[in-house]
């Protein structure tokens, strides 16, 4: 087995507000695999964004943070400021979800890829810029020569996307953290990026962890599946075991509330009731629990750990109920 | 951008001539020269009276629609448009444009240094407060913020005036009034003639201006794109002067440009405290001493300054951020 390129293990990250400790992320561990596309999904609030932001120690200072994050042999929570600065943008990269609003308005499209060039590399400012033209070209922004002199106003939603992605593949990370990319985008354009980032990670070889709500983005595209709710792991596997196989009440909450191509005919989307736990004052038990249609009066005593729930141990799930759910699942399909 | 400052220029012409209008109506309406020649001298006669009348067109209307020829108004603008202000009654029987310009280089020389102190000072401690949100540091510089914008000039003024000019004279020799001639003075003398003023002036600007820059970057450091910025790998000094400072000055620059204006126009507080001879003092003894016409160029003078840094904001607007420039 090969090192993966980063590991969580056991990460906590909690903001001290006013109102009292948000325990965003908890406890949460997986690995990401050279080259591969793993995709962290969940509802809004279930501690994606602070999972991946805490790899890039992008966090506010008031911030705990507990656990590991091992990227190149050390942990990156562990090192100083400085070496941290040459892991963001070189080591690990990240796209962002609204290109509208994360380029800077002030600067040339060309100036700010260059930029993350000459942050990592030793170049001549000239070079920088053929090369953020170069770029530019290899994710699809036709005319390149023409569009690294424009701002960003003058590209649309899509093509900043790309321009993130060129941006964010300057310096051939290793690792490319893509938080929900595509979620501010047209669903025409939303396909194009994608295809643009599978593209990117081609050529750099770099492992993507797609970040989504949108589990429709993540089925054509990840080879590995980690499901969060409430700030905990819920379900991981590969695609196949998580999409097909979910062994998991919260997964399979989130996949009938999407629209699906091979569903039968004149099935039903099921929006999962209720809401995303108060992250303030969490339900106690299973996080799950009030909106859970399997839940019993165990469910809401203690949560339940992340078990292996195939033969080879890379499929796990986090449920009290994991010996009774094919049956339970069975039943509640047959309703 | 041409067509645009010409566009800007012209609009501006109905907006001073109503204000003109007004101040010219007002400033006519407030004083009768007669009456006062009357009470102040009991041995005129009628004669005296009509020289008087003669001499200021008292018998004339201000505006008269019908006969606009006839009116003092439409004859003062006339002859301004040809660069005529006429005299002054209060300054001796000079030309009004020679005393206001001489005074205005006087308010200069306390606006132009007052103005760099205020912009620099105000800029650093804004960003400096902004960087260090939440601190000790960013808690002083709000708490005396509030301070300087609750002080009054004039108190703040005396208390300078006490402190360095009386009681610590000794240390710097600040002098609390502006007292020699200006055409004997040294450079170090100006400066110890300027200082206190200077400082009177910039206090409640600095404190304004600090507090709109600290919101403005707060807003900006929060922004994507300086996330962005940081997951580059950027250095914090980086990020903030390269990416944060520049957006967060966009919207400082109009507050730079008005308080910039508002400085050049005198201040009629400060300098009266500190006996500077600009044209806050003279605006104020004018107004009191019927001086129409004096009145009026210092106003037109401070509308025009007005005017005109507002459209030089509206123009660099377009030069610091792309998306005005373009559309
Ligand atoms: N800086 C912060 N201070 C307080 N709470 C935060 C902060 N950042 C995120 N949170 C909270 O942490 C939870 C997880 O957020 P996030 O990771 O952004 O969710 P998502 O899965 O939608 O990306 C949310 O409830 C959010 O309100
Ligand atoms: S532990 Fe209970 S409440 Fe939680 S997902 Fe499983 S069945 Fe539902
Ligand atoms: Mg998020």
């Amino acid at each position: 087995m090969t090192e993966p390129v980063i590991s969580f293990d056991d990460l906590s990250v909690s903001f001290p507000t006013d109102d009292g400790m948000v325990r965003a992320v908890r406890n949460v561990s997986f690995d990401v695999e050279p080259g591969e596309v793993m995709a962290v999904v969940g509802e809004s609030g279930s501690g994606k964004s602070v999972t991946a932001l805490a790899a890039m120690r992008l966090h506010p200072g008031s911030t705990e943070i507990t656990g590991e994050v091992r990227f190149g042999g050390r942990d990156l929570l562990g090192i100083g400021e400085k070496e941290m600065r040459r892991v963001r943008g070189n080591g690990i990269a990240m796209i962002f979800q609204d290109p509208m609003t994360a380029l800077n308005p002030v600067m040339k499209v060309g100036a700010q890829i260059a930029e993350m060039v000459l942050t990592h590399d030793d170049v001549s400012k000239k070079e920088a810029w053929t090369r953020a033209a170069d770029l530019l070209e290899s994710v699809g922004v036709p005319e390149p020569g023409r569009r690294v002199k424009q701002y960003p106003h003058e590209f649309s939603g899509g093509m900043r996307q790309r321009a993130m992605i060129a941006m964010a593949i300057a310096n051939g990370p290793d690792l490319l953290i893509a938080d929900e990319p595509t979620t501010a985008l047209d669903v025409t354009i939303q396909a194009q990026v994608l295809e643009v980032m599978k593209t990117a990670q081609e050529a750099t070889g770099a492992a993507i962890l797609l970040i989504t709500h949108d589990l429709g983005v993540v089925a054509g595209i990840a080879d590995r599946v980690v499901v969060m709710y409430g700030g905990r792991v819920f379900e991981s596997g590969s695609a196949d075991q998580v999409f097909y196989r979910s062994q998991n009440p919260y997964t399979r909450g989130l996949m009938s509330s999407i629209p699906r191509l091979d569903a039968p005919k004149g099935e039903r989307l099921i929006p999962i009731p209720g809401t995303p736990p108060n992250v303030l004052n969490p339900p106690s038990g299973c996080a799950f629990g009030p909106r859970c249609a399997f839940a019993s009066d165990g469910c809401h005593e203690a949560h339940a750990e992340l078990m292996s729930v195939g033969f080879d141990g890379t499929h796990r799930s986090r449920c009290h109920k994991l010996a009774e759910l094919p049956d339970l699942f069975a039943a509640a399909e047959t309703r | 951008m041409f067509a645009y400052a010409a566009r800007r220029i012209l609009a501006t012409i109905p907006l001073l001539i109503v204000a003109t209008l007004g101040l010219f109506a007002l400033e006519s309406s407030v004083r009768d020269p007669v009456a006062e020649l009357r009470v102040s001298c009991p041995q005129c006669d009628q004669i005296a009276f009509d020289r008087l009348i003669d001499l200021y067109d008292l018998d004339k209307p201000v505006l008269d629609l019908s006969n606009p020829g006839g009116s003092r108004y439409i004859a003062w603008l006339g002859n301004v448009a040809t660069g005529d202000f006429g005299n002054s009654t209060s300054q001796g029987d000079n030309p009004v444009s020679d005393t206001v310009f001489t005074r205005a280089k006087n308010t200069m020389i306390l606006a132009v240094p007052a103005f760099f102190v205020i912009a620099s000072l105000a800029t650093f401690l804004g960003v400096y407060s902004a960087v260090h949100q939440y601190s000790k540091t960013d808690y002083t510089i709000t708490g005396l913020s509030f301070l300087g914008i609750a002080m009054p000039t004039f108190f703040f003024g005396l208390l300078l005036q006490v402190f360095w000019g009386i009681w610590f004279h000794d240390w710097f020799g600040m002098r609390p009034f502006f007292t020699t001639q200006m055409h004997d003075d040294n450079f170090v003398d100006l400066l110890k003639s300027i200082t206190l003023p200077i400082v009177t002036l910039a206090l409640v600007v600095v404190a304004t201006e600090s507090r709109f820059i600290r919101a403005s970057m707060l807003d900006v450091i929060h922004s994507d794109y300086i996330r962005t910025a940081r997951a580059k790998g950027l250095s914090e000094r980086k990020v903030i002067f390269k990416h944060a400072l520049r957006n967060a000055m966009i919207p400082v620059v109009t507050i730079w440009a008005l308080d910039f204006s508002a400085l050049l126009g005198g201040s009629v507080v400060t300098e009266s405290i500190f006996s500077w001879p600009g044209l806050g003092p003279l605006l104020i003894s004018s107004i009191f001493a019927a001086d129409v016409n004096m009145v009026m160029a210092i106003i037109l003078l401070i509308s025009v300054l007005a005017i005109g840094f507002n459209l030089i904001a509206d123009l660099l607007y377009g030069v610091l951020d792309p998306r005005i420039r373009i559309s």
